[in-house]
């Protein structure tokens, strides 16, 4: 359907005239007597509905219909004409309810039988009908705003739905006479105007309503065509139920609409609470949710009857007991809004308020062969209940290729707790647009916003971060991210950074992985310093934020500087672990995570230099004062051990090296180096030194 | 999407085609050619899709049923057998069938026709076929438009000015037409010769079968992707936005939800989310395949094993339960989740909802959900106890309010016997008693229906006499009000009338 198809705005014009207060003559026994109780009472005389009071039950019927199932952009105005027209409401959105008619209903009251019927016509209500299909909705507005330029592709059209009682054929052919040059009238005068938009297509519908037992002065005629801008069909009905079964199959033909009967609900008995009987209750929905049925021809064969006066039909869904609440993601390809036909009747109170609790329920599709598939599923969202279609067919998705087939399924330390975590804190809510301040962003881009914060620095596998695998660094990292920090987020950053230090001290282990690394992995104070490189990484990009942000990024790097000797010591350290692990990355070639290890050392050359500068001038007079630039060069014996002189017992491996490298010395000449070492060490290059004067503190690699 | 190939195998496709000099090809050798390499193209780039071959002439054949297996294809193709007659119409009868056996009548589906634009003669012929098509009994339907949307691709091995000195084109313009307007007619430019039916096939699938590759970003996250099957641009009201939509190849994620709360929603299409190595060139024409085939097996080894966001993403979705709001567009969403196939396999998969700023009523406007740290409290709860969905509409239905319906007798009866019952139970059942009264009431105003008034004010008048000794007193003083007032209203005394007025318990004191 269109947007702006004539089912975009529907005019009820009721008549209000005296002879609508006639009697439809079909008459409701509304005393009830029980068995017990019949003894001596005289039963009330039963009520009959006026013409009005039929009129108007149905057109409501019609429009609870109408607004359970599109309760947003399919609008009825509501106007009853008797001496003049009275507009019950508007095309605004908070007018449209069968609450808020029925209060204006209820104002105007049945027709006044004793009223001159000479004044009294349908005619007053139809030119407002007309009138009002001129005036531009709510919608029409907001797209014509929104397409700017190609405004013209709102159209304007609209349905009458004309409830009366008409004198003749030849009375039914002027009032349509009269609505095609009130609607010619109009248009022209919507032409000058920017709240009023020319009709481009009405559809009259009217119904003529008599009494039972009288013959019908009005002949039915299927629609045609007045002129191009105009419509009409007369459907000339009995009133009482046959006019509610007309209206309800108007709506359904209106508004695209179809009936389903759910077969098979067990419900218990009022009487009986310990049995239950099978109950069908009626549903009506857009009819699309049955499209694959009508398209397939199924339809006349297994899942459909034809029912009562053989004008309606309804599609059989037979109802599945649910199971405990599994949640489930079906794939669904519609859902559609639904309205019981009989609503207050017990059955469909039943299995609605069964709905509204929070049941789903699966519904199974008789087919041609015998074969039973669940097709439909009904369940409510936020007390409104939707059929759900479900695919039965064939997945064209069918055996895919696993997602651990693909890129990076070899991976297998992914951090997939954390990411959950990461989930819920990104989870989303409903914002109300009254309180959304409409110069800033939308909350949607805010959440975007909020993605982007989060990811900065974001290690997908658990090796490639030091951080996040510590419990002590949570309070900093969670906040770290904010968009803003109060001074007490700061303090909380602070004191964890305080907490790392004193770790340090004490030295406490670290969750360094060790997957890719041979033996223990690196030494305590290199895993200290991959730690300190990596939680400034993750603060760096936030520092830019607000002063706060750079406060914390402050304190960490005040903090992360050593003693010289400490610091000197670790150097010393580092660099050979460095070379060790550069080695080791090479001899793996593990080439897949370079990218972040080389991003991650320039952040931490990077940070290494900016520290520099930051000690050099913050913290000049300090005793942790910095180690000057220039080296000395080492040559100092203790740091490293050879092999045959380490402590404890000797490996195996250590005997046989030790027997091979003896064996092979005896057969070549030993390096000049070797030969003239100090404590295995030979400084290379001396010539260079002598030649420019520089200090060479290198000469790592005669230790293996 | 599957596909259908419907391959001409009538006598003339056996035409020679004129080469100067050089080995003598039929049009069948070039169509067979073509269709190789559409086959090559798919194996390597497009191998989800299943794919069925059908040869026709007057009689229709299915050579192989849809499969993944180019290799069946490709084999089916280089033993085929010529016939008679070209007969679209039954062939198309038979594609029909084919398809909605195996898919139904919603899935999508592509159909490539091969021809050389002689489309037979006399009864059978297009022709004759579209000549009848107004004439014709319900049984006999001409099968196109398809209850499937179709996307058909007519390949003719003729060049375009061939097919326009007959009337070989406007009737397979009328075809096109027919079947919805969905694909297009391809034809060959220059001589026909490999090269220009290589021309035509890599037209077709520069169309219809080059993959869709995006950016899934979450933040600064993000990861190189296929969308399997590409998604198809979407027209949702042709008046008011006649331009399809299409999706972005940027896929941007907004934020997760809860699989309980988004609920089983609708969506127009789903599709597979595959990660790709980021410097892998995909072959898009299938050229050079040798080389690639050699070097595959280590480039794949090593994508395994680098760190890819779509298998973290998979992997916490599966395990947390929830989806990832995905935007595809301006104004249009979608959603991933991990999707399990069979017990072992499971899959990153992106469902579209319908383009539009509220696809799913339950979770209101996308554009208005925020991150849950901007809330003054966390509204799932400090333990995940409670959520802010779904949205409740304004408005309740009519099934979820306690509405008055009389158009059966019966409705009306119910009502007026559940404040009898009550009646009686007075003044134990005042309460309900009232609120059944006023419920009628209003009703009775509203449908104009003062008759009924009265007749309960007479009912309750009755009861009241009919009390037995034992009855507590309250009940008569409350009976013969409620009578009263209800009389009153019947008058349409604006002052006792008032739709808005509720009847009072009357005050009693019997107490001291």
């Amino acid at each position: 359907m269109k947007m702006f198809s004539v089912a975009h705005k529907t005019v009820f014009v009721v008549d209000h005239c005296p002879y609508m207060a006639e009697s439809s003559r079909q008459q409701v026994e509304c005393d009830v007597l029980t068995k017990s109780r019949a003894q001596g009472v005289i039963p009330l005389a039963p009520v009959s509905k006026s013409l009005w009071t039929c009129a108007v039950e149905c057109s409501m019927e019609y429009c609870r219909i109408l607004y359970d199932i599109y309760p947003k952009d399919k609008l009825v105005n509501y106007i009853v004409s008797d001496s003049e027209f009275h507009i019950l409401n508007s095309w605004r959105r908070e007018d449209q309810s069968t609450h808020e008619l029925m209060s204006a209903l209820a104002a105007v009251g049945p027709p006044n039988p004793r009223e001159d019927p000479e004044c009294c016509s349908i005619l007053h209500g139809l030119v407002a009908a007309v009138e009002s299909l001129c005036k531009i909705t709510e919608l029409q507005h907001e797209r014509r705003t929104a397409l700017m330029d190609t405004a013209e592709r709102v159209a304007n059209r609209g349905r009458i739905i004309c409830l009366t009682n008409a004198k003749s054929d030849t009375h039914v052919r002027m009032l349509e006479d009269c609505i095609q040059e009130t609607i010619l009238d109009q248009n022209k005068l919507a032409a000058g105007s920017d709240r009023l938009m020319a009709i481009q297509q009405c559809e009259l519908v009217l119904v003529h309503i008599y009494p039972q037992g009288e013959d019908t002065l009005v002949s039915d005629r299927p629609k045609k065509e007045i002129s191009p801008l105009l419509t009409s069909e007369v459907h000339s009905v009995r009133a009482g139920r046959h006019l509610a079964t007309k209206l309800n199959i108007l709506v359904q033909q209106h508004f695209d609409l179809t009936s389903t009967t759910i077969t098979n609900i067990p419900m218990k008995e009022e009487q009986h609470a310990n049995t239950s009987a099978n109950y069908d209750v009626e549903l009506l929905h857009h009819r699309d949710a049955h499209l694959e049925f009508f398209k397939s021809g199924d339809l006349h064969m297994a899942g459909t009857s034809t029912r009562e006066n053989g004008l309606k039909e309804t599609v059989t869904l037979k109802w599945c007991t649910p199971r405990t609440n599994t949640i489930e993601l079906y794939y669904c390809t519609g859902a559609y809004r639904i309205s019981p036909t009989d609503v207050n009747s017990r059955p469909s109170s039943c299995l609605t308020n069964f709905l509204l609790n929070g049941r789903s329920v699966l519904l199974e599709q008789p087919r041609k062969s015998g074969s039973k598939v669940i097709s439909h599923m009904l369940s409510s969202h936020g007390g409104e209940i939707f059929l759900h279609v479900l695919n039965s067919n064939r997945s064209t998705l069918e055996d895919p290729p696993s997602i651990s087939e693909g890129c990076g399924g070899r991976v297998t330390d992914y951090r997939i707790t954390d990411f959950g975590e990461f989930m819920r804190e990104n989870r989303l809510t409903p914002v109300s647009e009254s309180t959304h301040d409409p110069s800033g962003k939308l909350p949607a881009e805010r959440a975007k916003a909020q993605l982007e914060r989060h990811t900065r620095y974001w290690p997908m596998i658990i090796s490639q971060t030091t951080i996040f695998n510590m419990q002590a660094v949570v309070p900093l990292a969670n906040l770290i991210v904010k968009e803003t920090l109060t001074e007490e987020d700061v303090l909380t950053c602070q004191k964890t950074v305080y907490n790392l230090v004193d770790m340090e001290r004490k030295n406490d282990p670290l969750p360094i992985s060790t997957v890719g690394s041979r033996g223990k992995g690196p030494k305590r104070d290199e895993q200290y310093r991959i730690m300190w490189n990596e939680l400034e990484t993750l603060v760096k990009t936030h520092a830019g934020a607000t002063d706060r942000h750079q406060r914390v990024l402050d304190c960490i790097i005040a903090c992360r500087s050593k003693p010289p000797e400490e610091e000197e010591r670790k150097k010393r350290g580092r660099k050979r672990e460095e070379r060790e692990d550069r080695t080791e990355k090479n001899g793996n070639k593990e080439t897949d995570d370079k990218s972040w290890q080389e991003s991650e050392r320039s952040v931490g050359l990077k940070g290494l230099l900016d520290k520099e500068d930051q000690e050099s001038e913050v913290i000049k007079d300090s005793p942790d004062s910095p180690e000057p630039l220039n080296k000395k060069p080492r040559l100092t014996t203790e740091e490293v051990q050879p092999p045959e002189r380490a402590k404890g017992p000797v490996s195996l491996l250590t005997m046989w090296t030790n027997r091979i490298t003896a064996a092979n010395s005896r057969k070549h000449q030993e390096f000049v180096g070797r030969a003239s070492s100090v404590n295995n060490k030979f400084e290379l290059y001396q010539h260079l030194k002598d030649e420019n004067g520089m200090d060479v503190h290198e000469n790592g690699k005669a230790s293996r | 999407m599957p596909t259908v190939i419907l391959m001409d195998v009538s006598l003339s496709m056996t035409r020679p085609v004129s080469l100067d000099g050089i080995e003598e090809f039929q049009r069948k050798n070039l169509a067979v050619h073509g269709l190789n390499m559409l086959f090559e193209h798919m194996a390597s780039n497009y191998r989800l899709e299943f794919t069925a071959l059908m040869a026709f002439s007057s009689l229709w054949e299915l050579l192989v049923p849809f499969t993944r297996d180019y290799n069946a294809l490709q084999e089916a193709l280089s033993s085929l057998e010529d016939y008679d007659k070209t007969c679209v119409e039954s062939a198309l009868n038979g594609v029909n069938n084919l398809v909605q056996q195996e898919w139904g009548s919603a899935c999508p589906c592509q159909l490539v026709l091969v021809t050389d634009g002689s489309l037979g003669i006399g009864k059978g012929s297009l022709r004759h076929s579209l000549q009848t098509l107004k004439h014709r009994g319900d049984d006999k339907k001409f099968p196109l438009p398809f209850p499937f949307p179709t996307k058909l691709f007519i390949m003719c091995v003729a060049n375009a000015e061939e097919l326009q000195m007959t009337d070989a084109m406007d009737n397979l313009e009328e075809l096109l037409r027919l079947s919805g307007g969905d694909g297009q007619i391809f034809t060959m430019d220059g001589p026909l010769c490999m090269k220009s039916v290589q021309g035509m096939f890599g037209r077709l699938i520069d169309y219809a079968y080059s993959p869709f590759h995006a950016v899934l970003h979450c933040g600064n996250l993000s990861s190189d992707v296929q969308v399997f099957p590409r998604p198809e641009p979407v027209v949702m009201d042709e008046e008011v936005e006649p331009m399809p939509r299409t999706v972005s190849a940027d896929l941007e994620i907004v934020g997760f939800i809860e699989i309980a709360d988004i609920s089983s929603p609708p969506v127009i299409s789903r599709h597979l989310v595959l990660p790709i190595a980021p410097n892998k060139d995909v072959d898009e024409v299938g050229t050079g395949a040798t080389d690639e085939l050699e070097e595959e097996p280590s480039a794949s080894q090593m994508a395994g094993k680098s760190p890819n966001f779509c298998v973290l993403l998979h992997g916490s979705l599966k395990v947390e339960g929830m989806v990832a709001l995905v935007q595809l567009g301006p104004e249009w969403y979608g959603m991933l989740y991990s999707q399990a196939d069979s017990k072992k396999k499971s899959n990153l998969m992106m469902s579209l909802f319908e383009p539009g700023p509220e696809p799913l009523p339950w979770l209101g406007k996308i554009s208005y959900l925020g991150p849950i740290s901007e809330a003054a409290e966390n509204p799932y709860g400090e333990d995940d106890s409670k959520s802010p969905f779904p949205l409740q509409p304004q408005v309740k239905r009519s099934y979820a309010q306690n509405v008055t319906v009389w158009i059966k007798a019966s409705g009306l009866q119910t009502d007026v016997q559940k404040i009898l019952r009550n009646a009686r139970k007075l003044p134990d059942k005042t309460q309900t008693f009232y609120k059944e009264l006023n419920r009628l009431r209003k009703a009775a105003l509203a449908f104009g229906f003062w008759e009924l008034l009265k007749g309960v004010a007479d009912l309750l008048e009755r009861e009241c006499t009919m009390l037995p000794d034992s009855a507590h007193p309250d009940a008569a003083f409350q009976l013969s009000h409620a009578a009263q007032q209800l009389k009153l209203a019947s008058t349409g005394d604006s002052q006792y009338a008032a739709f808005d007025h509720n009847i009072v318990p009357m005050h009693t004191d019997f107490s001291s």
